[in-house]
């Protein structure tokens, strides 16, 4: 049992909690076995993490940028650069908002 | 040359008479503020027009709201999304119909209005972070904030081409060539035609200021919401407003918004999920 993210949700799990939306409106019950339609739901409505029943923690840890190839991620870092040329990268949020556009980018290009 | 460099004034006026806002939306907002218009009356102005009601029918069904493709007359939108959110979603099909047909040689309209329905996509995201009860009405923001563009570019080609060009060689951004050699910028052209339309300042003053948050005095947040959307929408590099780099943050309207960077990465998520569906439910054909 514990919090999962969004992207290691998988069909079949169970909701160890009912769910709602950022509203407080609930969308799915206790109990209830994910399908795919469930998870592209909460990607609709935003929903980041959710309880899951008997949940194990993956062994290895993947971070995010590990599966795409250095070459493109350091194309992808370069482009952005230019992109956010006129915005300060240490302030949190402009930082925040250059690290998913990067993942995002590299993984696009990776397809 | 100076004489006759065009004024603010001088161009909303001329597109306010070439452009006009659609009869619908008059009407729509006279049942709306009518206490005793029912939803049926509303239903029925929107039916009119059949387009509207289709393109209307697509959005509601889309990922943006998320029903799951059940919404299929406009009564059930009405009853669902509210009354009010149907308006602001008309306006906004409407307006995107009013300047289709602009020559492509300066912008490119799809890209423009990629763009800015990202933008307004990200808006309305935000705008459900923080909990505001009609989201509908920072979509519509979202996509007009840069209509200003399209009026220059139809009142003022080749200015705003030479301005293009300067902003391009000397690496400063389209909106701030546009303030110092016009003195006034494409986010002022925007809300002043808004304005013009008799649009509530509650849309016009967020579009007037989206690149100059901090001057806005009636609505602030809006405002601010509207300049960290514009931002993100180019971060996505979907589309494309004539700018060729992310516009820099104004940092105090982004503290404005107290919401937390860890929640931009859900943001992000959301609206790439929405664009292409929304892009083909506003653009799409009937088939």
């Amino acid at each position: 049992m514990g919090l999962v993210q969004i992207d290691n949700l998988a069909e079949g799990m169970l909701l160890a909690a009912d769910t709602h939306d950022r509203n407080g409106r609930l969308l799915l019950t206790q109990g209830t076995e994910l399908t795919n339609r469930h998870i592209r739901m909460f990607m609709t409505w935003g929903i980041l993490k959710v309880d899951i029943q008997d949940y194990d923690e993956p062994l290895s840890e993947t971070s995010d940028s590990d599966e795409i190839a250095p070459e493109l991620l350091q194309k992808a870092e370069e482009e952005l650069k230019l992109l956010f040329r006129k915005n300060d990268l240490s302030y949190p949020a402009m930082a925040e908002l250059f690290q998913h556009c990067l993942i995002r980018k590299a993984r696009n290009e990776n397809r | 040359m100076k004489t006759d460099r065009p004024t603010l004034e001088s161009i909303v006026n001329s597109a306010s008479t070439v452009y006009s806002l659609p009869l619908i939306h008059d009407r729509l907002t006279q049942a709306i503020n009518n206490p005793r218009a029912s939803i049926s009356d509303i239903t029925l102005i929107i039916s009119e027009d059949q387009g509207l009601c289709f393109r209307i029918l697509k959005l509601a069904n889309s990922p943006m709201f998320g029903y799951h493709k059940n919404i299929d007359t406009i009564t059930k939108a009405a009853t669902i999304i509210g009354t009010q959110q149907l308006r602001d979603l008309s306006l906004a099909i409407s307006v995107i119909g009013i300047f289709k047909d602009i020559p492509e040689d300066i912008i490119t309209m799809t890209s423009f209005w990629k763009h800015s329905i990202s933008c307004g996509i990200v808006a309305r995201i935000l705008a459900s972070y923080r909990r505001e009860p009609n989201v509908e009405r920072f979509f519509v923001a979202g996509i007009l904030h840069d209509i200003g563009q399209l009026i220059l570019c139809t009142s003022i080609p080749l200015i705003l081409r030479n301005l293009l060009k300067q902003s391009k060689e000397s690496d400063r951004m389209l909106y701030e060539v546009q303030s110092s050699e016009l003195g006034f910028d494409h986010a002022e052209v925007g809300g002043e035609l808004l304005k013009k339309w008799k649009i509530p300042l509650l849309i016009s003053e967020p579009v007037s200021c989206h690149h100059d948050p901090l001057h806005a005095t009636i609505y602030p947040q809006d405002t601010a919401l509207l300049h960290v959307s514009d931002l993100i929408a180019h971060a996505l590099q979907a589309g494309s407003s004539g700018e060729n780099c992310l516009p820099p943050l104004n940092t105090e309207a982004w503290e404005i918004l107290n919401i937390s960077e860890s929640s931009i990465a859900g943001i992000v998520q959301q609206a790439d999920t929405q664009i292409e569906q929304t892009m083909d439910s506003i653009f799409g054909g009937a088939h």
